[in-house]
Order: C-alpha cells, then sequence, then structure tokens
C-alpha cells in the first residue's frame, strides 16, 4: 500500500477498463490520510486506501466505522478535511487553508471526475419521474454529451447486462426493490465509469431479492472492472473480493486480502466482527 | 348615464367577450411572470449564501402581508412618478407613464410570484434527497440537476398549490377594474350599470368565472396526472 508520488505525472486516459497493463502506474482511486470530521465528530482519522485497476475491494466493518462516509469521501459526496484524493490518474485540486485544512475544490474538475466514478447507492436513488430507459440514459447525455441515440444504444446494452431490458420503459416506482438496483447498477455502468463505487447495494433490499442483485455485482466483478463496496454481506465480499478493509472507529483495522482479513486477522476486533460466535 | 338603455345581453356580448378575453391574458401573463419570479424566490430562500435568503424572504413576507388592491393602487399612482424620477435620475428625459394592462399584469404577478415562491419551496423542500445526491455523484451541472432532477421532482408536490394560485389569480384579475381597465368584470359593470339589469350581468359574470375556474380545474387535473406518471396511483386516485 505504498503510494508512488509520480502516480499523477501519466495520466491514462483509456476509460476502458483492464486496458491498462497491471505495470503501469494507475490509480483508479488513491486516497490518502483523509481526515472527515462531521463538527466534533472525527469520523475517519487518517485513512488511506489504494485501489488497483480491476480490483475489487470491500469495505467492511461495524456501523459509524466510516464505512460509507470513506466511501462517499472517494466520489466527493463528502469532502473531506484532510488528505489527498486521486481519482482516475487526476489528483484532486483541494483549496486549502493556511493549516493544511481542505475548504473547497474546483468545480469543473469534480464534476468532470464525478462522471468517471458512479455510485450505485443503498436506497437505489432512481428518479422517479423518468423511466427506466430515461434514468440511465440521462446523465450519459447530460454529463456526456451522448447523442440520445447513442445513449439509448448505451443503454439497452447495459439493461440486458443486468437482465433488465424487458423493463425499459416501466417507472421506477413499478419495480421491486431488487429490479430497482438492478437499473441503477445499469446507470452506473452507462457512464462507463473507471470505478463503481457500492455503497451497501443489498442492505435496503427484501432478503429473497438479495441474490439477484449480488449475481449482477459477481458477473460485473468478474469482468474485472474497477469497484469499491461498502457491504455486510461477509460471505459475499470474502468470495468475490481482491481487497478487504476492516474499518474501525475511523481507521483501518486490518487491510489485506480476504484470507488475511477474514482468517487470520492480527487485530482482535477484526476477528471478532467477522465471526462473532468464535 | 341616468339614462336606462334598453340593451341586453346579447347586445353587450361582444364586450364582454372581450374583457373576458383581457382578463385571460392578464391572469395568464401574470402567472407566467409569477411562476418566473416564484422559481427565482425559491432557489434564492433555498440558497446558502444568506443575504439571497434574507432578501426572498422579505420579498415574500412583505407581499403577502399587503392586500393586492393597496398594492395594485399604490403602483398605478406612485408608479409613474416614480419611474420617472428614476428615468431623469439616469438621465432620460420626459415622463414615463404605465398603462393599466401592465400596472395590473406587474402588480398580480409581483404578488404570485411571492405566493407561489413558498409553494414552490415546499414542492422543492419534499424532493428526497438521495435523487439530488445521485444527480450530484453522476457530475451534473447546477443547471442540469436544477431543469432535469428538481423541476420535476418538486412539480408532483407543487401542482396543487399552483392550481390554487391560479383560481385565486383569476378571481383577483377583477381587481384591476378600480384603475378602470377594461377586463371582465369593469365590463360587467358598465353593462349592468347602462342597463340597470343587475341582476343578470353579474349573474352572467359569475357564470364566465365559473366556466373559466372549472376549465383550467380541468386542465390542471390532467397536469397533475401527467407529472405524478411516475407514481403508482394510491390514495388520491
Amino acid at each position: 500500500m505504498t503510494s508512488s508520488p509520480n502516480a499523477n505525472t501519466a495520466p491514462d486516459t483509456s476509460s476502458s477498463p483492464g486496458a491498462t497493463p497491471a505495470s503501469a502506474i494507475a490509480r483508479p482511486v488513491e486516497a490518502r490520510h483523509i481526515v472527515k470530521r462531521f463538527g466534533d465528530l472525527e469520523v475517519l482519522r487518517d485513512v488511506s486506501l489504494q485501489v488497483d485497476e480491476g480490483s475489487v475491494t470491500s469495505i467492511i466493518g461495524a456501523s459509524g466505522s466510516g464505512k460509507s462516509t470513506l466511501l462517499r469521501c472517494l466520489n466527493l459526496l463528502e469532502r473531506p478535511v484532510q488528505g489527498e484524493l486521486t481519482i482516475a490518474d487526476e489528483a484532486i485540486l483541494f483549496d486549502r487553508n493556511r493549516q493544511g485544512d481542505i475548504i473547497g475544490l474546483d468545480r469543473r474538475q469534480l464534476q468532470r471526475l464525478r462522471a468517471r466514478v458512479s455510485m450505485v447507492f443503498q436506497q437505489f436513488n432512481l428518479w422517479p419521474h423518468f423511466t427506466v430507459l430515461g434514468n440511465i440514459t440521462e446523465a450519459p447525455m447530460r454529463v456526456q454529451k451522448l447523442s440520445r441515440k447513442h445513449a439509448i444504444r448505451r443503454a439497452d446494452h447495459y439493461l440486458e447486462r443486468v437482465g433488465m431490458a424487458d423493463k425499459r420503459d416501466s417507472y421506477p416506482a413499478f419495480l421491486s426493490g431488487g429490479q430497482q438496483q438492478r437499473v441503477a447498477i445499469a446507470r452506473a455502468l452507462a457512464m462507463e465509469p473507471r470505478v463503481l463505487l457500492f455503497d451497501e447495494p443489498t442492505s435496503a433490499l427484501d432478503p429473497e431479492r438479495v441474490s439477484e442483485v449480488l449475481s449482477v455485482i459477481r458477473s460485473l466483478a468478474d469482468e474485472g472492472r474497477t469497484m469499491v463496496m461498502v457491504t455486510h454481506e461477509m460471505a459475499f465480499a470474502r468470495e468475490v473480493s481482491d481487497q478487504v478493509v476492516f474499518l474501525d472507529q475511523g481507521v483501518v483495522g486490518v487491510a489485506g486480502t480476504p484470507q488475511e482479513v477474514f482468517d487470520n486477522s492480527p487485530n482482535e476486533r477484526c476477528r471478532r466482527f467477522v465471526s462473532p460466535a468464535a | 348615464m341616468n339614462q336606462v338603455s334598453q340593451e341586453g345581453l346579447i347586445d353587450w356580448a361582444g364586450p364582454i367577450a372581450e374583457g373576458a378575453l383581457t382578463t385571460i391574458e392578464i391572469a395568464v401573463l401574470s402567472y407566467a411572470i409569477g411562476l418566473v419570479l416564484g422559481l427565482i424566490g425559491a432557489s434564492a430562500r433555498l440558497s446558502p449564501w444568506a443575504p439571497l435568503r434574507g432578501l426572498a424572504t422579505a420579498y415574500s413576507t412583505a407581499v403577502r402581508a399587503i392586500p393586492e388592491l393597496l398594492l395594485l393602487i399604490l403602483l398605478y399612482y406612485a408608479g409613474p412618478p416614480a419611474l420617472t424620477a428614476i428615468a431623469n435620475a439616469l438621465g432620460f428625459a420626459g415622463n414615463v407613464t404605465i398603462n393599466g394592462f401592465v400596472t395590473a399584469v406587474g402588480v398580480l404577478a409581483f404578488v404570485q410570484g411571492a405566493y407561489m415562491t413558498e409553494v414552490l419551496r415546499g414542492a422543492i423542500l419534499a424532493i428526497p434527497g438521495g435523487q439530488l445526491e445521485a444527480a450530484n455523484a453522476f457530475g451534473f451541472s447546477p443547471w442540469a440537476r436544477f431543469s432535469r432532477i428538481v423541476i420535476p421532482g418538486m412539480l408532483p408536490n407543487a401542482i396543487p398549490g399552483m392550481s390554487n394560485l391560479w383560481l385565486i389569480l383569476i378571481k383577483d384579475t377583477a381587481l384591476v377594474s378600480v384603475i378602470g381597465f377594461n377586463e371582465l368584470f369593469f365590463t360587467i359593470q358598465q353593462a349592468a350599470d347602462s342597463t340597470r339589469a343587475q341582476f343578470l350581468f353579474y349573474a352572467a359574470a359569475g357564470v364566465i368565472y365559473l366556466a373559466m375556474t372549472l376549465t383550467s380545474t380541468a386542465l390542471f387535473a390532467r397536469l397533475e396526472r401527467y407529472v405524478r406518471r411516475g407514481q403508482p396511483a394510491t390514495e388520491e386516485a
């Protein structure tokens, strides 16, 4: 997890996942020494995270450990107070005060980079006034300035991918939670992002709907997409992840391969978290 | 005017139709301008910038507190001298005059804007935060977010209040008669006075206002169905 200072000098312009050789210094996402406070509450205390191209990272931890906040810092839905962030090989340009605290950022860069990091939310957050198709074409058309025709072709492709092609003209409110989440995944995929972020994608679903969403995510992992996921599905995290990060009270308790984190972690709190019965 | 004319409803049909048309023109124009003012006002009320919030709050509070009739008379009599003074100060010679139509539309739109500000503010606040967050997360510009997510997202909540404001506005156009402008109510008054058939003409006026409001209620109902197209019919259906 050492960071290279040269990370930003060789921007990689290709957007297709897996196109970069593993040896190149590609930085889909890298966070260094992130600190986030809400008022007096310090939610993240010096968290660093590096995500390799084509890898799946799961962030696990108890409620309140800061895992969703960390994920939301990665597309700046939450603005960290301190730290550095690289998204799609580009260092985020923060405005800082004299103490080095982050007080602002470059809106244009933010909009540009957010188009390269797509998020899937716990509550889906589909737009109810658009059809399924409209939900998926909206961002490519408005943000990436794709033609309607091109956006629709892309949307149909990803709807097929998540098995929702037959619902393309329905409105979200008429779909089950699992179906809505699959549409939300297609919406994120349609931006053809460098990184996909999942914020507890199955936590709001009925138990019998969880597997349909997990199987879509698993298939995305299998095709080598770069993903970062906050999840409570331990078995799933273990199965699909290349890297697991256990957050504990705002710091990284353990990070490593699933085996390192789940089987023989040196961190006692982590051992108790992943197998509470033991 | 002491002579009682023998004319009836038929003879006055032309002027009354013209008056009704003028009423609709005043109402539609003030509503459209009021809607724009309301969108600006609501955005300002929800702005993170305190001075803007203060200004919008002052506008919506003050205007809603003063009777429309008073504002109308105030602007009609005090408006031209004030504008003339401003124009002269800016180096334009001469007198500024405002005609009745512009005064009517101006005042009614200004008042509509204040009420609209509150209706739209509430409707915008009712949009689930996640929808706006999703727009942010996908890199929407502030304008794209406003036009594509905020406006369609708030309309289902805003339409009932907006429909109410429209009905009130149609009836408020009758106030314009005090500045002697030939809209429906003024024409009816003239007809009633000159024929002494007060009941007939005022009843006719009532029927015309009723026809206007019923038609627009039906239109608003269709509009509401359209903006709620993505929502399953529940309690209201």
